[in-house]
């Protein structure tokens, strides 16, 4: 493949030598519609500058990411892959299957502008191995005004506390209270909700970082396990398996109270015409120090000894992470540019709200995937989802359960 | 009152004019057939009214009622226009990609159940019988657990990445069936057939050729409808095989059908997927007949 | 056999050994390799790429500690009795109603056989809708007047496993009916004259007569449905993702998730290795009397 792109270029090369245009083939998994304008923003800017962006998109996140492997292990790698920001890619750098990418990385000093969490994740033992794009925030509070007023709720809840009175306000007006959607992921995201609201930033790191016996033993651990169970009786019972923009659409429709998403939930509201403040509103979290979590998407640059290859390679980073593009992307990603230097003023009222946020570094947690490897991170997901799911379960014995698949 | 399940019983019946007794063992039959066809058709009824609806309507409306406004949009939409990341073409590209592999996939991997079932039919190789429970066995293994062994033997060789590389995976995975289905086959036809030819002095391949293949021709058509539809179906061995130029629709079906984090259009989900299932499906519509046929005429024996 | 008749042999029938060749290639390099491979990686600790250290039973341990796997076996237990006994028992009334020379007979036949050439990517999505309280049947009904009607099994983890048998036996009663009504087309017409002249009752005669008259094809059948059992991964993802909970895990499911999702091949491989040695104490001997001892003609 390799050899065929490079044969190519050396005839590109020879017939028009003014044409040097790099090929790059780059693996994602972004196929839906919204997804597909965001990352046309990035072909279109690799495009503008010289190179020829081939598309190989894959639905399925673990789908993409494992033919990306695949390829690389078939020797036949793409020019970039994209994975989520996190360990997934912390063995293939072990295995010294990835470009680095030092030079570009402190000629635009990413260690000035990236977030800390961000940053943990890409660098290791002192160098960068991949681009980041952009920052999801999983857990975002998305709820309906209408039917907040219905149940008279003047004001969003600044407390756990609070979260349970509106709650049952809104049970007691008719709406379903907590849309969402019975599969394994949001169940996830609805826990570290909880975790990051109610156990606070130390206690969201030990319990996912240092995962000892101490930590998970303790009160206030304990507490986090016993306000997500209480969760439970909000939600209705057509949740199990339901798709995430099925249950946003309870929201939209104001059948629903409150949804726990990641910004791209924004994107549903906006399709179904639904204007910010006027009919829905969206919180980052509890209280006005809530926590941050940082997620995101970051490209990766398999091996490759080709020179053509490595020039594309860094042509793609530079255009991923100028500012412009990162303004256009973002906006339709639904998430926020990685680079806390850019002016956010034009991207929407929840992009705004997060950015500020961000800014703030206290507040900013690593998401759960940053923090453990791929295949415990795996296991913690089918704790929770036992957890949630079973009938007559016990807070100690819930505790006990995500204990052993944190620790196992 | 069940002596009317008799295949002959019908027309004795009607020779004796027809008691009472087994009218209503007909009404119970056809009545049974019936709602079991109903049941079976449920999921294609739901899919078929699905892919004519707005998407308003889909959210608003029963799955089951008959949509308001009938549109073929989402048809034209998944064919030609849906988008799989930045190629927004449909599924029409992966169509012919699929019909490329199909093609020598099936061709080459009923050939070789066909020779294989000879083979171990009629010849006498030592450890033949070894051979083919480790086969037979092997059919049992979640394809999954093959994909990286395979990818390092075919970066070797040099196919990974290739149709080649598909299409000798189909063989490699469809040849436990194949065999079963052919040498299951053959070992009904009778022995003194071989023995004469092999008198005659005929070799291993004119046999074949000669005799066994031009009565083969019942068996071929269920190992064909079998292969066409497994091929067909497949995602797996496409996705990771065929190289990003020759993904299969099925690849680009779940492309336009599963995405993570984006909006659903359903109604195009729906006809993609008809789309994608229509080529086995004429086949079993057009050949079901063959189909049985094949199996009872001794395919099928163990 | 001394030396010279064993080259005799292996002249007379060089071109068997010859085109036997591909079939022994895909054996020992596709299917044998592939096997000592896997079973040799989950005695190591590889976790995204295959590692070559040496790590004792440490997986092993590690899987069956695992809950999700546990209920994985046991919920394939459940599902491979109830679906082949369901299957099986449609699947043969249908042949049998099917053979009574009724009219539209390829019509009910195509309609019998075609999930088997639907895949279940989406056709998955829509059982999910079928069952779903709040979308499909309990919601129609429930608005047809019969206001109390609960079907709401696929949130119901007790219940859940018992709506992916029904997409399953969906797909898959179709093959069956196919293959015993080419077992019954294969049985003469004698049979019947003769059993009526003796005044046996048909379904009698079905049961203790045809039944076993059928088993090669029953044989068969149990292959071909045992495959689609142990390797059932689509319908659980499509339908269920193996939910609520763990209520709907599946051995496969559990495999391919941690040989990519979760870069944990050590696990994944040892999960393949227990499926694989306990197909083979399960179907060995059953295919060693089916296919290998009976081998003479």
């Amino acid at each position: 493949m390799i050899k065929i792109i490079f044969f190519c270029t050396v005839i590109a090369l020879v017939t028009s030598p003014l044409m040097a245009k790099e090929e790059a083939e780059v693996m994602h998994w972004w196929t839906s519609g919204g997804e597909s304008a965001a990352i046309k923003v990035l072909a279109d800017a690799y495009e503008a500058e010289g190179g020829s962006w081939k598309d190989s998109a894959v639905a399925g996140g673990s789908n993409a990411r494992s033919a990306a492997i695949n390829r690389m292990i078939g020797g036949s790698p793409t020019t970039a892959a994209l994975f989520n920001t996190s360990q997934q890619y912390h063995e293939m750098i072990a295995e010294g299957m990835l470009n680095n990418l030092d030079s570009i990385a402190i000629a635009n000093q990413w260690d000035e502008i990236l977030p800390k969490p961000t940053l943990d994740a890409i660098k290791v033992d002192g160098h960068f191995y991949a681009a980041p794009i952009n920052i999801h925030m999983p857990t975002w509070f998305w709820y309906s005004k209408k039917a907040f007023r219905k149940a008279g709720i003047v004001k969003e809840p600044q407390s756990i506390d609070e979260l349970f009175v509106v709650l049952d306000k809104l049970k007691a007006s008719g709406v379903i209270p907590l849309a969402l959607g019975g599969q394994k992921w949001q169940e996830n995201l609805l826990f570290m909700a909880i975790l990051s609201n109610v156990g606070g930033k130390q206690l969201y790191l030990d319990v996912l970082n240092k995962r000892d016996a101490n930590t998970l033993n303790s009160p206030a651990f304990n507490k986090v396990v016993e306000m997500f169970l209480k969760l439970k009786p909000y939600v209705d019972t057509g949740s199990p398996g339901r798709n995430w923009n099925d249950t946003t659409s309870l929201v939209i429709n104001d059948k629903a109270g409150i949804q726990v998403m990641g910004d791209w939930a924004k994107g549903e509201f906006t399709q179904a015409r639904k204007r910010p403040n006027r009919d829905y509103g969206c919180f980052a979290g509890l209280g006005s120090d809530s926590l941050y979590i940082v997620g995101g998407d970051v490209f990766v640059f398999p091996k490759t000894d080709n020179k053509e290859q490595i020039l594309a390679q860094e042509k793609l980073v530079e255009t991923m992470l100028n500012p412009l593009t990162q303004i256009r992307f973002n906006r339709l990603k639904g998430s926020i540019p990685v680079r806390t230097d850019i002016d956010v003023s034009s991207m929407g009222r929840c992009a705004q709200l997060g950015s500020r946020i961000l800014k703030d570094e206290s507040r900013q947690v690593p998401d759960g995937s940053m923090l453990m490897e791929s295949y415990r991170y795996g296991s913690l997901k089918d704790a929770i989802t036992e957890v949630w799911n079973s009938r007559d379960m016990s807070t100690q014995k819930a505790v006990k359960i995500l204990a052993q698949a944190l620790q196992g | 009152m069940l002596s009317i399940l008799s295949p002959t019983n019908s027309k004795l019946a009607s020779k004796r004019g027809s008691s009472l007794q087994m009218q209503w063992g007909r009404i119970g039959i056809y009545g049974f057939l019936l709602v079991t066809a109903l049941f079976f058709l449920l999921p294609l009824y739901v899919m078929l009214v699905t892919s004519f609806k707005g998407l308003d309507e889909i959210r608003l409306s029963s799955i089951f009622a008959m949509p308001q406004e009938f549109s073929w949009d989402y048809w034209k939409i998944a064919w030609s226009s849906a988008c799989t990341g930045l190629e927004c073409s449909g599924l029409k590209v992966g169509f012919w990609n699929s019909v490329k592999i199909l093609i020598p996939s099936v061709i080459i991997s009923v050939m070789f159940g066909a020779i294989n079932g000879y083979a171990l039919s009629f010849w006498k190789i030592k450890g033949a019988n070894i051979l083919f429970a480790c086969l037979l066995l092997g059919a049992f293994i979640p394809y999954q657990v093959f994909i990286y062994p395979l990818i390092r033997v075919y970066a070797e060789i040099g196919i990974y990445g290739t149709l080649t590389g598909v299409v000798v995976s189909h063989v490699i995975f469809g040849m436990p069936i194949m065999t079963l289905l052919f040498r299951n086959y053959y070992s009904t036809l009778p022995l003194e057939l071989f023995n004469a030819a092999r008198i005659d002095g005929a070799g291993f391949f004119k046999v074949f050729f000669v005799i066994m293949l031009p009565m083969s021709t019942p068996i071929i058509i269920v190992a064909v409808i079998m292969q066409v539809t497994n091929i067909w179906n497949d995602f797996l061995i496409g996705l990771v095989f065929a190289g990003s130029d020759n993904l299969p629709m099925t690849v680009q079906l779940n492309n336009i059908v599963n995405t993570t984090t984006g909006e659903r259009a359903y109604n195009v989900n729906m006809a993609a997927t008809i789309l994608t299932s229509l080529v086995p499906l004429i086949i079993y519509v057009a050949s079901g007949r063959w189909f049985v046929r094949g199996i009872a005429s001794g395919a099928v024996k163990g | 056999m001394n030396v010279i008749a064993i080259q005799v042999h292996l002249k007379r029938n060089s071109f068997a050994y010859l085109a036997a060749l591909p079939m022994a290639l895909t054996v020992f390099v596709a299917y044998m390799g592939t096997m000592f491979w896997s079973v040799r990686l989950s005695f190591s600790s590889s976790r995204m790429l295959p590692k070559d250290d040496f790590v004792g039973f440490a997986q092993y341990e590690r899987l069956f500690n695992t809950s999700r796997w546990i209920s994985s076996l046991e919920n394939l237990l459940l599902i491979a009795f109830l679906f082949l006994a369901i299957c099986f028992v449609l699947g043969f009334l249908l042949s049998v109603f099917i053979d009574q020379k009724i009219k539209a007979e390829s019509f009910f036949r195509t309609v019998f056989l075609f999930p088997y050439a639907m895949s279940f990517i989406v056709t998955g999505l829509v059982w999910q809708w079928i069952f779903n309280p709040q979308l499909g049947v309990q919601k129609t009904v429930q608005a047809l007047g019969w206001e109390s009607f609960k079907f709401d099994w696929i949130v119901d983890p007790d219940m859940v496993l018992y709506t992916v048998v029904i997409a399953a036996v969906w797909q898959g009663a179709g093959l069956v009916m196919a293959l015993l009504l080419a077992g019954l087309r294969g049985i003469d017409d004698d049979l019947w004259k003769a059993t009526k002249i003796d005044g046996i009752p048909a379904w009698r005669v079905y049961i203790s007569i045809i039944l076993p008259m059928l088993r090669p094809m029953i044989i068969t059948t149990v292959v071909l449905l045992s495959i689609s059992i142990i390797k059932m991964y689509d319908v659980v993802v499509a339908m269920t993702g193996g939910g609520p909970g763990v209520a709907s895990e599946v051995p496969a499911k559990f495999i391919m998730d941690n040989l990519f999702e979760r870069a944990n091949i050590g696990i994944a491989t040892a999960a393949s290795t227990v499926m694989l040695s306990t197909i083979l104490c399960l179907i060995a001997p059953f295919i060693y009397s089916n296919y290998i001892k009976k081998q003479g003609r």
